[in-house]
């Protein structure tokens, strides 16, 4: 008996640990009710244990590696960028204020969809409180598209909190641990996003697939979906909010293994095989945030100096037109309404006295007389004569009703109406 | 390829490496494949921890200490992924056990013979991986074959420059 363990002890060293593992891996997989297998979405403490214990291993020299690597390249990319900071930051600074402006003009929008969303009972949850962090590792598989973060339950974060970019979303928080958790990005292919397509309001589920793309799966065919529709989030899943950017649709194609059915390979908005700094989103509120309120005041504040500034820029312009039509006798309109009829000019309707009263004609400045041209022909203003009393509109524009300005018309009754000319000088009597 | 005699054998001795060696080896190797996709955009088309199980196990000649270092490799792989834990640990279980197997038999110093047994236990690794997720298991998961052979590749160039070099922290006696 000795012999043969002595002489197989190596087969036997083999199968017990092999026979160990495979029992270990049937204590994490359930049969679910549907008879497909699938793994334990919450880990029992023994597997846990062991994730604890080498993420304990792992993440404190992957923490020295990262944050020498962010020493060295921010060290150099701090010169670089000090060269051109003051025009950056001007450049920034008007950038805040446009869309400081914009997230006012916003408000109104989203107070009245909040109103509506109540009224139909569905509360969207605005994001309140982030957490950046750094990503410092993946878990080094293909089949396994999960990275590691440098914060953890020391920050207060806590399973499926979605982690985001600037861009759009990234993943959600699958693992806790003391200083660091464990993300599964949505390429993954046991991940799941509720995810909406922009234009067309086709919903679906957004995972993974063997190569690393994200997909829309569980769609049925439509032809409507075309590459380049933006991705939100639907909001439905209960970890991202609604409406963040995810990506576009990059292809549409037929799903293998159901007929009618088509996957949607979407390109990702955030940068999943360079992800660097994160936030994870560690609370979210059925109202805006007071620091989001905070920066709608100053919007509000800001377009009050702003448009204060546009009138005022407008009638400086309007100035300056005014010099230049007197600096430029041969650009003033000769047809248009006389504001001066002491001066000689004839009024655009030909019936004197009809175009300003004595007290504006005082106060506007005098309109140049139009010099007179040395061989007049057809074309010269006034030669023309009229066509039944009346100008002709030009091509087009004959039959074209007038423009619904909201302003009472000048002429008076029993008086022509005061149509535009055809051309300079095309209406006016001699 | 040579085989060798089971005299030849006796007298050829077990590689020693130093304690340190043994220790910090798999640890960098274990640190390095969940740091170094980072840089590498996303693509993991290598497998350092099982080069080094395959290093370890052809220069030790020893199948248990293959198996041991291949299933703890693999364990501690599985506990990096959100997958079960014990899918890598199968798969690199036998490899290092092949490769501890296999350096009884062969002349582990060809650096040819080793690169080409890297290339061969890279590939197996990958099919019982997938054999254990998608049979034993009965879970879904697509599959790249093609990336597959790509990290078999990359894992044999990486296997014909690191076995040298650990070969220098040989001691000798």
């Amino acid at each position: 008996m000795e012999s043969f363990f002595v002489r197989y002890r190596n087969l036997l060293v083999l199968l017990a640990i092999l026979l160990a593992q495979i029992i270990g891996l049937a204590m994490q997989v359930r049969r679910g009710d549907s008879g497909r297998n699938s793994l334990d979405p919450q880990d029992a403490p023994g597997v846990r244990l062991l994730r604890l214990w080498a993420d304990a291993v792992v993440a404190p020299p992957e923490k020295a590696f990262h944050a020498t690597r962010l020493g060295v390249v921010s060290a150099w990319q701090d010169y670089l960028d000090l060269r051109h900071v003051r025009e950056q930051n001007e450049d920034l600074q008007k950038t805040i204020d446009r869309l400081r402006l914009e997230q006012a003009s916003l408000l109104e929008d989203a107070k009245q969809g909040e109103r509506l969303q109540a009224l139909m009972d569905f509360q969207q949850k605005y994001i309140y409180k982030t957490q950046a962090a750094q990503a410092i590792g993946t878990s080094g598989s293909d089949s396994s598209r999960v990275f590691y973060i440098d914060k953890g339950a020391d920050y207060k974060l806590e399973r499926d909190m979605a982690v985001i970019t600037a861009d759009g979303i990234a993943g959600k928080v699958r693992e806790v641990f003391p200083h660091s958790a464990q993300v599964l990005a949505i390429n993954d292919q046991t991940s799941g996003a509720g995810v909406i397509l922009e234009t067309t309001r086709v919903r679906g589920i957004l995972r993974g697939n063997a190569a690393g793309q994200p997909q829309i799966v569980g769609i049925l065919k439509d032809d409507r979906i075309k590459p380049g529709e933006k991705v939100l989030t639907a909001g439905g899943d209960l970890i991202f909010p609604r409406g963040l950017p995810v990506g576009v649709v990059e292809k549409v194609v037929a799903d293998p293994e159901r007929d009618s059915f088509i996957d949607v390979i979407v390109r990702p908005a955030a940068h999943l095989d360079r992800l660097d700094e994160v936030l994870v989103i560690t609370s979210t509120e059925a109202h805006f945030p007071p620091e989001q309120q905070q920066d709608m005041a100053t919007s509000e504040l800001l377009k009050g100096a702003q448009a204060a500034a546009i009138a005022e820029a407008a009638l400086e312009q309007k100035k300056a037109a005014e010099v230049m039509a007197e600096r430029l006798p041969g650009l003033t309109e000769p047809n248009a309404p006389a504001t001066t009829p002491a001066a000689g000019t004839t009024p655009a309707n030909g019936q004197p006295g009809t175009g300003a009263t004595p007290a504006a004609a005082a106060a506007a400045p005098p309109v140049p007389k139009l010099l007179q041209p040395q061989h007049p022909d057809r074309f010269t203003p006034g030669a023309g004569a009229p066509l039944g009393g009346e100008t002709r509109a030009p091509a087009g524009q004959e039959k074209k009703p007038a423009p619904k300005t909201g302003l009472k018309p000048q002429s008076k009754p029993g008086q022509k109406a005061n149509v535009p000319p055809t051309h300079a000088g095309g209406n006016t009597q001699p | 390829m040579s085989l060798l005699s089971a005299d030849y054998r006796r007298d050829m001795g077990v590689h020693k490496y130093p304690l340190l060696v043994y220790a910090l080896t798999p640890l960098a190797a274990l640190v390095l494949q969940a740091w170094l996709p980072r840089l590498a955009h996303g693509y993991t088309w290598f497998d350092l921890p099982l080069v080094v199980t395959v290093y370890f196990a052809l220069a030790r000649r020893s199948p248990i200490e293959g198996t041991l270092l291949g299933a703890g490799m693999g364990l501690f792989e599985d506990a990096l992924t959100q997958h079960a834990i014990g899918v890598n640990g199968i798969a690199k279980t036998v490899a290092g056990f092949l490769a501890g197997s296999v350096g009884v038999r062969i002349d582990v110093e060809n650096h040819t013979i080793r690169t080409m047994v890297t290339f061969v236990l890279s590939l197996l690794s990958s099919v019982i991986y997938f054999s254990v997720y998608r049979i034993l298991l009965g879970l879904s998961m697509e599959w790249n074959w093609l990336a597959e052979l790509m990290k078999a590749v990359v894992n044999s160039l990486i296997a014909m420059v690191l076995f040298p070099l650990l070969d220098r922290t040989r001691v000798r006696d």
